[in-house]
């Protein structure tokens, strides 16, 4: 058997079924020899590449959203805000758009004072007149508590943000409310959330120095 | 002898937890999202891997695997255990990239033509001329390296074959060839994978 | 795989030719890194340039305006971590530090800062900016994962293709040109989304906006199957779509909907109250 002919069934040879002309060219030829011990090696080595990498983390959550999109992930409350200068695994509860009071046009603002030292904050309260009127969350509280310490533009600009992001989630909510197999509502709403995530996201984010 | 798929790197875990695997997809019929997240922890690692490996960039490789673990969660209710989960998840990612590799209109393993001209070296015309060896082991990044630099018919099948493990009859089912074109290509892929960890390695040699 | 510690920039160095003032302090600093690398840089206040260099190394030039802040560095294997360290009484003037990195075209990049610009450029490995009031300026970048988070600053993409993009915005404007992969998705409450492409790519492009506009602007050739919808403000298009095969069930709002060419990318422009219009470039 000659070199050109052994490669031919060369790949019958490497599934085990062997020729024993094959057989006797291997032991005169170092050439195929060699040609065959790499192809196996080659082989062997290629089940390390099973299983290899890693998927990013942010993987994780896009498809979780579609899942909650598409009502593959059915319970009672979607997966909140974390914030994240509290215990990792806190998760907010927000109230599913069919389920909560909605709330019209009310605004809660928060004052703080000039004096250093003075922790009691003011509330003031605006409201148009509508149903219950919807007080501030606790989250937002914390949201507002965390940027205190900041200057006072900075602050007024997170509380504008707070508003925005709010006021969306009550717009979609309500709408949604009104028709719950609006896709198109149930999409702005998770928007707004994700809206409002950021927004916590990056308020928190610099409240931890060091953080990597 | 090879191993079959399915017992490889995820397979211990898989052992161990093979309980908890069946309640989650319980669970996960009934829409727990906890139960999802266990499954996609369980193989996301071995799906992400294939859509890498047969894509070569990361961007589409994720969204593949985001698109598999969206089909099989769409159908999870119609699981029954017939067969492996994991040999149900794994098949399908399959199908997600080769049809994705389809609707870019790239070649998912190329048809065996008789003229088709051989690019590769293979053994040296002059019976008695010793082919170097490839020395010692392959470097599991080196040979990384050169499945990303095979075209990508020949890497399409490699990693079904040699890596992900499926046999040439699987192949051919889900790629659409003939089992003899499978094989084939098969061989030319290794042929090609053993110039190119040459070559990358004359490189590294001269480079020093 | 252990984080070495964290190094403390000398401060009082200055060298000679940089004439920025007394307390203003130039650091350079040279990083060898491996294929891949993640480069990540926190700095509340200031501009950070980062463009794609050389392979294997991260070099970095940061300008530090005053004593009031520091420069931590941290290299862990093929992980770089730079922070502008904020000490007591620094502000948004005196804590400002300006960084020009070059980084490895593969790098994956993540940037965060409360103001200055951000800019990328030349890139293709993932790429995150996060920021409060930073401008975002992304351009000639391809391949990659581009997430952009902003607060209040102004996002601008060009010539972004082929990879997956991802905006948040509350109040920044979003502009994008020659923007295409296949997936461009834009989230604004009240930031301005503005498309300047060609949705190509057979990609999946979602603009969703709660008062922001909405104006996209794409070639007589495009091949699109739109969505377009506002549930309070008025949508207009310049195109006389095909209509689709399933009828379209009109809820509150106004809306239009329909297909040019062969439809080859999706395209869905959502507004609560803000105003669509989906125009066709003249030329």
């Amino acid at each position: 058997m000659k070199c050109v002919e052994f490669e031919r069934v060369l790949p019958e040879y490497l599934e085990g079924n062997y020729l024993p002309a094959q057989q006797a060219h291997l032991q005169t030829c170092a050439a195929c020899s060699n040609l065959l011990a790499d192809l196996k090696l080659i082989s062997e080595q290629a089940k390390s590449l099973i299983a290899s990498h890693e998927p990013s983390p942010a993987l994780w959550n896009a498809l979780e959203e579609r899942l909650r999109r598409e009502g593959l992930i059915r319970q009672a409350q979607p997966s909140g805000f974390r914030l994240r200068s509290f215990s990792s695994r806190w998760r907010l509860a927000w109230l599913v758009p069919v389920a909560a009071a909605i709330a019209i046009g009310t605004v809660v603002k928060l004052h703080y004072p000039m004096k250093a030292g003075d922790t009691q904050p003011v509330v003031r309260q605006e409201s148009i007149p509508a149903p219950p009127a919807k007080p501030i969350s606790s989250e937002d509280l914390q949201l507002l508590t965390t940027v205190a310490e900041r200057p006072p533009a900075q602050r007024a600009k997170y509380r504008a943000n707070l508003d925005d992001a709010n006021s969306f989630i009550r717009d979609a909510e309500q709408s949604a409310k009104q028709d719950p197999s609006d896709i198109f509502m149930q999409q702005m709403l998770i928007n707004a959330y994700e809206q409002k995530q950021m927004l916590y996201d990056l308020a928190v984010y610099r409240s931890e120095p060091g953080e990597q | 002898m090879r191993p079959k798929k399915g017992n490889l790197t995820d397979a211990t875990k898989l052992q161990g937890d093979k309980l908890t695997e069946r309640e989650a997809i319980e669970r996960a019929k009934q829409g727990d999202a906890e139960a999802f997240k266990f499954l996609y922890d369980l193989h996301k690692r071995r799906v992400y891997s294939l859509c890498l490996r047969m894509t070569g960039n990361t961007a589409s490789a994720e969204d593949l695997t985001q698109e598999a673990f969206l089909q099989l969660f769409r159908k999870i209710g119609t699981f029954r255990g017939e067969s492996a989960f994991s040999t149900w998840l794994h098949r399908m990612a399959v199908n997600v990239v080769l049809m994705q590799l389809r609707k870019k209109g790239l070649p998912v393993v190329p048809i065996d033509e008789p003229t088709e001209p051989d690019e590769e070296v293979t053994v040296t015309k002059e019976p008695g001329a010793a082919d170097e060896r490839l020395a010692g082991s392959i470097d599991r990044l080196e040979l990384q390296r050169a499945v990303d630099e095979l075209p990508p018919g020949y890497r399409t099948i490699f990693v079904l074959h040699d890596v992900e493990g499926y046999e040439h009859n699987e192949i051919a089912g889900m790629v659409g060839c003939s089992i003899g074109n499978s094989k084939s290509q098969l061989h030319k892929a290794r042929l090609k994978l053993r110039e190119l960890l040459r070559v990358n390695r004359a490189e590294k040699a001269m480079k020093r | 795989m252990r984080t070495q510690r964290a190094l403390r920039a000398a401060t009082v160095l200055m060298f000679a030719g940089m004439a920025f003032g007394t307390s203003t302090v130039r650091k350079d600093l040279h990083f060898r890194v491996g294929k891949h690398p993640t480069v990540s840089i926190n700095n509340p206040y200031g501009p950070i340039t980062v463009r794609a260099g050389a392979p294997q190394q991260v070099v970095v030039v940061a300008m530090l305006h005053s004593d009031r802040v520091e420069l931590d560095q941290s290299q862990s294997r093929n992980r770089i971590n730079l922070v502008s360290h904020l000490l007591p009484g620094a502000d948004s003037i005196s804590g400002v530090v300006e960084y020009e990195v070059l980084v490895p075209p593969d790098a994956d990049v993540t940037l965060h800062a409360d103001t200055g610009t951000l800019h990328a450029e030349k890139l293709h490995g993932d790429l995150t900016m996060e920021g409060v009031n930073a401008a975002m300026e992304v351009v000639d970048c391809a391949d990659g994962h581009v997430h952009l988070k902003t607060l209040n600053g102004n996002v601008n993409l060009t010539n972004v293709r082929n990879g997956h993009v991802e905006v948040v915005s509350m109040n920044g404007d979003v502009v994008m040109t020659g923007v295409s992969g296949p997936y461009v998705s834009v989230n604004s409450n009240s930031g301005r989304i503005q498309y300047d492409g060609d949705f190509g790519g057979e990609g999946e492009y979602n603009f969703i906006s709660h008062t922001g506009n909405i104006e996209a602007m794409a070639p007589p050739y495009a091949s699109i199957d739109v969505l377009a919808r506002s549930n309070q403000g008025p949508v207009e298009s310049d195109f006389s779509l095909e209509p689709k095969h399933a009828p379209f069930i009109s809820r509150t709002g106004s809306a239009f909907t329909g297909t040019l060419g062969k439809a080859a990318s999706s395209v869905r422009l959502f507004s609560f109250s803000g105003k669509i219009h989906l125009k066709k470039r003249q030329n």
